[in-house]
């Protein structure tokens, strides 16, 4: 209880990091319904990796021109790199889906490859690698700023208001895209917004929590949600529960514990997930239909 | 094109890239017609159905609906229900309204209105009862019959269906091809893609038969009479 009391404080000098593990925990399961329904689960694995190299290749091409290295600059840089790649690696693979041509899943799995090979590269052969970067991409949710806080609470509450409001036409181009066409609603449209949609998550949170944290939140509340929900509203609402008490409990364990949060919050995540499997297990066997 | 044809398909090509299924496909579906499309496996029954639908673009030739009281024709169209994946957790209810994003626009709520002439088309098809069952669950004619119901909330001026019977037990396919015949006698033109001949037979008015990568049309009773059967069983297979 001490621990809770204290985080919760509102002068608790790590608060922002609280408040940016609940909107990863908030943002990243809802936009994870979508990944799990669109069966983007190994595009949810390689794009925040893309994520950090985008992160990585502007921080080295910062350091390539010359341009000298201040804390202001350093949010926004790492935003643009992170967006810039996570968005061109999705629209890339749409693009390659669409041609239907070659292996889905190779071209996901080298892209994954690449991605994780050359950030750690690129941040090795960067004097300023060692300075935060490594520890950003590890998952330790220690400094976060205001600024930083603003900017990805600004962009989780864009990313919200088009789950929000769009919901609807998400859900039919999802769900049957020739519907859809016979419908003559824009369906390359909609889809773009939803892969900007996931894009920009990914980009937020792998910057905020790092890339193994970011596809944790993303994939397995939903996939716990999943299992026992009965309708799609059930299975947002509990997604987003399952992310925000476990980033919530998560940072209260690793504070308490001292340890990194990031993976902490991930382990947390898989224990969700077990229980929830062994739950369905016991209904299974306790159903009366069991040996109808 | 003659006043009472509703689609007419002129000297039209389908296929995917540069791959051309069907060539030179000419064909001119009446008001209140009751059409079967028959042909093959790989003949290009659905790609035809999908082009006329928008689906997939012509490689060439030309598709024209009359205009129905001066605008476009609504279509209304339901697909093989195996197309759907089963990790949407949807109910039959919200797979019906879903006709509604037609004319409700995007990032508004749908309207009460919407959602009872959804309900009102689950009575249509007599699943009124299936309606808070999750679709994914449901058995294939029951899914069909959804499907239909969909298909007729969103108010269509032409009905196409891809296979409704396929795989369906006797019982099904009663059940699905009588809540055809009754949408049909209240006035809607239905083109439908199957291969059951005892069905077509004894619902549809005319058949489009693809073979050879051509469309032959005509009456039922000429095109599938035993004799003509057989000489277009005889081009097919060159016997």
């Amino acid at each position: 209880m001490e621990t809770f009391r204290e985080i919760l404080d509102p002068g608790f000098l790590l608060r922002n990091s609280v408040y940016v593990g609940l909107l990863v925990g908030l943002a990243c399961p809802l936009v994870g319904t979508y990944v799990i329904m669109r069966r983007w689960i190994f595009t949810g694995v390689a794009l925040p990796q893309v994520s950090s190299l985008g992160i990585a290749f502007a921080f080295a091409l910062h350091t390539w021109l010359g341009i000298s290295h201040f804390e202001g600059s350093e949010q926004g840089l790492a935003l643009a790199g992170s967006v810039t790649a996570t968005i061109l690696a999705i629209l890339l693979l749409a693009f390659m889906e669409r041609r239907g041509k070659g292996i889905v899943e190779g071209r996901i799995g080298t892209l994954y490859a690449l991605g994780g090979a050359w950030s750690v590269l690129l941040l090795l052969k960067n004097p300023y690698g060692e300075h935060g970067l490594l520890d950003r991409l590890k998952g330790e949710i220690i400094a976060v700023s205001d600024s930083d806080l603003i900017i990805s609470g600004s962009a989780f509450a864009v990313v919200l208001l088009l789950l929000f409001f769009f919901h609807k036409e998400l859900l039919l181009v999802s769900f049957d895209r020739e519907m859809a066409i016979t419908l003559k609603k824009n369906v390359l449209l909609w889809d773009i917004i939803l892969y900007l949609i996931v894009g920009i998550t990914i980009s937020v949170a792998v910057l905020s929590v790092g890339p193994l944290v970011t596809f944790g939140f993303l994939i397995i509340p939903a996939l716990a949600a999943h299992s026992i929900s009965r309708s799609m509203r059930q299975f947002a609402i509990i997604s987003a529960t399952i992310g925000l008490l476990t980033a919530f409990f998560g940072f209260a364990l690793a504070y308490k514990y001292d340890l990194p949060v990031g993976p902490t919050d991930v382990a947390l995540l898989g224990v969700i997930l077990a229980l929830v499997f062994l739950g369905n297990q016991l209904k299974g066997l306790l159903s009366p239909n069991r040996n109808a | 094109m003659s006043d009472q044809s509703f689609l007419t398909l002129t000297d039209l090509s389908v296929g995917y890239g540069r791959k051309v299924i069907l060539s030179g496909v000419n064909v001119e579906l009446e008001m209140r017609s009751f059409t079967a499309l028959l042909g093959p496996n790989g003949s290009g029954k659905s790609t035809l159905l999908k082009t006329i639908l928008g689906i997939t673009p012509p490689l060439a030739g030309k598709i024209r609906f009359s205009p129905i009281q001066g605008r476009e024709p609504v279509l209304g169209y339901v697909p093989q229900r195996e197309a759907f994946d089963t990790t949407f957790l949807l109910s039959s209810f919200e797979v019906v309204v879903m006709a509604a994003c037609g004319r409700v626009g995007a990032g508004r709520r749908i309207p009460k209105a919407e959602k009872q002439r959804a309900r009102e088309c689950l009575a249509q098809t007599g699943t009124s009862d299936l309606a808070a069952r999750r679709f994914s669950e449901l058995s294939g004619g029951q899914k069909q019959r959804v499907l239909i119901a969909r298909a007729l909330a969103t108010k269509p001026d032409f009905l196409l269906l891809d296979e409704p019977t396929s795989g369906l037990d006797a019982g099904a396919v009663q059940l699905v091809m009588d809540v055809l015949k009754t949408v049909h006698s209240a006035g809607l033109p239905i083109l439908m893609v199957n291969h059951d001949l005892p069905v077509v037979r004894r619902y549809a008015q005319t058949v489009i038969w693809l073979h050879n990568g051509e469309a032959l049309q005509g009456p039922v009773a000429d095109l599938l009479s035993r004799d003509r059967i057989e000489e277009v069983l005889k081009i097919e297979t060159g016997a």
